[in-house]
């Protein structure tokens, strides 16, 4: 009867949107929330509207324009979508470990949209994750902002093309001793790490001067100029000098977090993030004055030696000096509770409900450039929502429905169990990766460098 | 005494260089040489293109060349003659991207400044300027295998890292001649890095492909400047850039190893970044990009193979539970989407070839015959095979049908090449005739021959499990002469009650029934395609809509027809 035509409904429509293959963009009502701003305070009863993917109106007794569904949050919480500011979901190679300096490499180029992970995330209510290179390099590949659009097939349409363009860079224990220890090259000491960002920066400054020289005589009569060698390694690092690039520096002690502020203050850098910071909050005014702050974890240490000075009050002395400061997880399985780990800086530093939100929001939505477009729940801004049964920071809360630019992509109540996008056709169960799952991931894929160290070294992979 | 032996066998080769050079003396003491290299086929049936109706006939070949074919032939004096009466003749088989009778060149050694960051190109798996041809023999790993599945010609692929090097286009001749077709056809790339140096993943080695590239393009450039102006500093091509400079010009495509989606897309991107000719080699799981390889042009060709049924063969029907069942379809349904990936190229109008790299000539054939089952066309099979390859390779002029002076390249089989049991009899590749073995069929104990042709004519009710509950209907099927023909009716798309439409491209495969049948819903057509394995009068399989899916379908011939 109508089932045939309710499927060849359902497939024709599909099969248009695939054609078009532009990121979906989704229009909803969510009535009747306690709104948690992040920005603008808490709002009780409120109802919050999206229509093609922007915030279009937040206030009380809205009514739902027509075709736009309603969903009753009665009793319920609703935040903007959790944004994790380091995370290697997503990602089908995550270190090119074999060079001290590799900003040519893109991790857009390897992004992984069928990666389980992604769902796991928006299961914990994170709508963004910044999808970075690894730690093995002084300075690593460009990394990938990503919208956690589940179930898109290209790459591109999960990565944020409206994102600017970050850069991973390593200081301390894994760089020195990949390349030093490992490969016997620079930099084989936290000296050898200033030396050869140094002298990266100063080598593109050159290779900027040259391309200026040619391109400025190649057009002259009689010119005799020959073209530079083509150096995208050299580029990037020119166009972090020329301030198009956001730094996002995996560091731990304060020694080598202030050698880094001075060496972006030397050559006129100002958009720098650190990573991971434990030491962060020795160094907490210098943070605070001239970068972009600190990325942390709650309370997580002691896996090497630079991490053993740590505390859990970081993140908030991070924050009371003023530095802009974020929880992220690294991992992915931090990454499916981090409004869990933001609570924890109201048990150690007693943040607020705002500043510990902030936290996994609207700060890191700073620290990667996005903070005009998500971060808060504001009117014009894309609609990247989570509802939660119960105060995100309560013990007791669970996320119900994750929605990115209006489209909802988590919903507890209804989802089907199995949501792999991709299932192998030979193998009845795929393998697992213990280490890659259940380990923070920033010395994935560097294996090979360490053969003569196993043992010795293969615990330590932050 | 080890001196000696050595001695002894230096003199022996000496002597066998000696001998083989010595082709045109009156005496031919190998026993090798042939009578006459003029040959007649007589009376076979020949396929001389894909999806052309077979005719009776003789085909005539001298020095490689089909001198001509028909059935008013008149057979040379000097043509060595061959029965073809009962054998069926098609074009010999070409493969777009293959490894056979390549043997890998060892690696060098590092030198003692060895950086592993910054290797030379060597070392580091960028060789552009080797050549399949060194690395080639006839004689080598697999070239008979291949030959023997029906394979007349190869572009072969040279070993390596991420830019192993250029092509050779083979043909699958004797052994003692030379066997290059075209040199140069293109430089093989693929994503893997190399091991402990840089750039060592496949995020490292698109960075340092553009690298390559770029670089190859401004010493272009500088080279040009150089030869039209005094006064410029010489220009320093680098091996990999003099290699390269052919791909940069647009001269050589680069033949991309693209095994997944992801690696088809990262391959699309690069060229529509830095727009090189492209040609995909090797795609096993592309089902998602289908439209991306139909819209950029690109030239496919596909993986021979099917992946293997281990995990839906070792699916248990007891003692699982419900979650385990659900793993299970998923499993199934990813298997069974494999198998049609190759028919949905067809239905998407890409004319894909084959690569054989990395695949088993022992499973060639059954691997066609299984995506056939499912869903291709046996002309775009034989087209994938043969003129597909031919024009992504550019010598549509000399292979890919049976045409009077077109290479002599062809296969011999003793019944319908797709049939489950056709056997290749005899290879003709460059001229030359390969015999091979045929067994003979063994007949079933019950004295049934197998794969007979099960009785589907009549009436059928169907029933298939979609999302939405079950619906159902009506196929009739007739005979008429060796061709089936019929209706199906199915629950009405714009409103109640049923309709039926005709049903096409009935095929009957041992107990394989497939066929279409178009819809029409929305103001779009859509084809809906069955196929079932039929059990005495019950069938069991899917009807799966265009790219939308498949889905589980049973049917029972309820009242069969009497005449079969």
């Amino acid at each position: 009867m109508k089932k045939l035509n309710f499927i060849l409904a359902a497939l024709l429509g599909l099969g248009l949107n695939y054609t078009n293959a532009q990121t979906q963009k989704g229009s909803v009502l969510i009535k009747n929330a306690t709104v948690l701003t992040v920005t603008k305070g808490n709002l009780e009863n409120t109802d919050v509207l999206v229509q093609d993917g922007i915030i279009k109106q937040v206030g009380k007794n809205i009514s739902a324009p027509s075709g736009v569904q309603t969903i009753d949050a009665s009793g319920k919480y609703l935040m903007p979508g959790i944004i994790d500011a380091h995370s290697h979901v997503a990602l089908d190679v995550v270190n090119e470990a074999s060079a001290p300096i590799v900003a040519e490499v893109r991790m857009k180029d390897v992004v992984n949209p069928f990666e389980i992970g992604i769902y796991r995330a928006l299961a914990g209510g994170v709508t963004i994750s910044h999808a970075m290179h690894g730690s093995a390099n002084v300075v690593g590949g460009q990394n990938a902002t990503l919208k956690h659009r589940w179930g898109a097939k290209d790459p591109a349409d999960i990565i944020m093309q409206d994102a600017p363009r970050t850069i991973k860079f390593a200081l301390g224990e894994n760089p020195t001793r990949v390349h030093g220890r490992g490969n016997n090259i620079q930099p084989r000491t936290r000296m050898g790490v200033e030396a050869v960002l140094r002298n990266g920066f100063n080598e593109a400054l050159q290779y900027k001067k040259e391309w200026a020289n040619y391109n400025a005589a190649k057009s002259q009569k009689g010119n005799t100029a020959t073209p530079p060698v083509y150096n995208e390694r050299l580029q990037t690092l020119a166009d972090i000098l020329d301030g198009k690039i956001i730094i996002h520096c995996h560091s731990y002690r304060a020694d080598e977090i202030y050698m880094l502020i001075n060496v972006a203050k030397d050559f006129g850098i100002t958009k720098l993030v650190f990573q991971h910071t434990n030491e962060g909050f020795k160094v907490a005014p210098e943070i605070a004055e001239y970068t972009m702050g600190a990325s942390v974890f709650a309370d997580w240490w002691a896996y090497k030696m630079e991490v053993y000075y740590s505390t859990a009050f970081n993140a908030a002395i991070l924050q009371r000096n003023g530095a802009i400061t974020s929880i992220n997880s690294d991992s992915a399985e931090l990454i499916r509770h981090l409004y869990h780990e933001a609570a924890k800086t109201q048990r150690y530093g007693g943040l607020t409900d705002d500043e510990a939100l902030a936290m996994i929001t609207i700060n890191p939505a700073k620290q990667l450039g996005i903070d005009d477009k998500v971060g808060s729940i504001e009117v014009g801004k894309q609609a990247d929502l989570v509802i939660f049964e119960g105060h995100p920071l309560s013990s007791y809360t669970v996320p119900q429905m994750t929605f990115v630019d209006g489209v909802k992509y988590f919903d507890i109540k209804s989802d089907p169990d199995d949501q792999r996008q991709f299932v192998s056709a030979t193998e009845m169960v795929e393998p697992i990766f213990l280490r890659t799952e259940e380990d923070h991931q920033c010395m994935q894929d560097v294996d090979a460098y360490f053969e003569a160290f196993q043992g010795a070294f293969l615990e330590e992979k932050h | 005494m080890k001196k000696q032996f050595l001695k002894a066998g230096i003199v022996g080769l000496l002597l066998s260089g000696f001998l083989s050079s010595t082709v045109w003396s009156q005496s031919d003491p190998t026993g090798k040489r042939r009578i006459s290299d003029t040959y007649a086929i007589t009376n076979a049936t020949i396929f001389a293109g894909p999806g052309q109706q077979g005719t009776k006939g003789t085909i005539v070949f001298r020095e490689g060349v089909i001198l001509g074919m028909g059935a008013n032939l008149s057979i040379p004096k000097e043509a060595q003659v061959i029965m073809g009466d009962s054998l069926f003749i098609y074009p010999g088989f070409i493969d777009g991207a293959g490894t056979m009778g390549i043997t890998k060149p060892k690696d060098p050694e590092r030198p003692k400044d060895f950086v592993s960051s910054n290797p030379p190109d060597e070392i580091a798996g960028i060789t552009p300027w080797r050549s399949a041809t060194d690395q080639f023999a006839i004689t080598g790993n697999q070239v008979d295998d291949w030959r023997k599945t029906g394979f007349t010609l190869s572009q072969v692929l040279p070993e390596g890292g991420m830019i192993p090097g250029r092509a050779t286009l083979m043909v699958l001749g004797n052994s003692s001649s030379v066997n290059v077709l075209v040199e140069n056809t293109g430089i093989a790339a693929t994503f893997s890095g190399s091991r402990s140096m840089y750039p060592a993943t496949a995020v490292g080695v698109m960075a340092k492909f553009r690298d390559v590239y770029q670089n190859t393009s401004l010493a272009l450039d500088h080279s040009k400047l150089f030869a039209s102006t005094s006064g410029i500093k010489r220009p320093e091509m680098t091996p990999t850039q003099t290699a390269m400079a052919a791909v940069v010009q647009g001269q050589l495509p680069i033949l991309f190893r693209a095994e997944s989606d992801l690696e088809v897309r990262r391959a699309i991107s690069l060229q529509k970044e830095l727009g090189f000719k492209l040609i995909l080699t090797g795609l096993e799981n592309y089902e998602n990009v289908i439209d991306l390889i139909k819209s950029s042009g690109t030239p496919v060709l596909i993986k021979l193979e099917i992946p293997d049924d281990k995990a839906v063969k070792n699916q248990k029907d007891e003692d699982v539970t419900e979650a385990t069942k659900a793993q299970y379809a998923r499993v199934k349904e990813a298997y069974e989407k494999a198998l049609k990936q190759a028919s949905l190229l067809e239905k998407a109008g890409i004319p894909f070839g084959f690569s054989t790299a990395d695949t088993k000539p022992g499973d060639a054939m059954k691997a066609i015959r299984t995506m056939i089952q499912n869903g291709l066309s046996e002309k775009a099979a034989m087209a994938a095979l043969t003129t597909n390859p031919a024009s992504i390779l550019g010598i549509s002029r000399l292979a890919g049908t049976i045409e009077k002076g077109k290479m002599a390249n062809l296969v011999i089989s003793t019944d319908s090449i797709f049939k489950e049991d056709a056997q290749i009899k005899h290879v003709v590749a460059d001229g030359f005739i390969f015999d091979y073995e045929v067994k003979k069929k063994s007949s079933n104990a019950n004295g049934k021959t197998e794969g007979g042709p099960s009785p589907i004519t009549g009436v059928w009710e169907y029933t298939s499990e979609t999302p939405a509950g079950s619906s159902g209907g009506e196929i009739t099927i007739a005979k008429t002469g060796s061709e089936y023909s019929g209706t199906i009716t199915y629950d009405d798309p714009s409103g109640a009650g049923k309709v039926s439409a005709p049903i096409k491209n009935v095929a009957l495969n041992g107990k394989t029934l497939t066929f279409q049948f178009d819809v029409n819903a929305g103001g779009m057509s859509l084809t809906v395609d069955i196929s079932g394995e039929i059990n005495g009068n019950e069938m069991e399989g899917t009807m799966a809509i265009a790219q939308f899916g498949s889905f589980p379908l049973t049917a029972k011939l309820s009242s069969p027809s009497k005449k079969h």
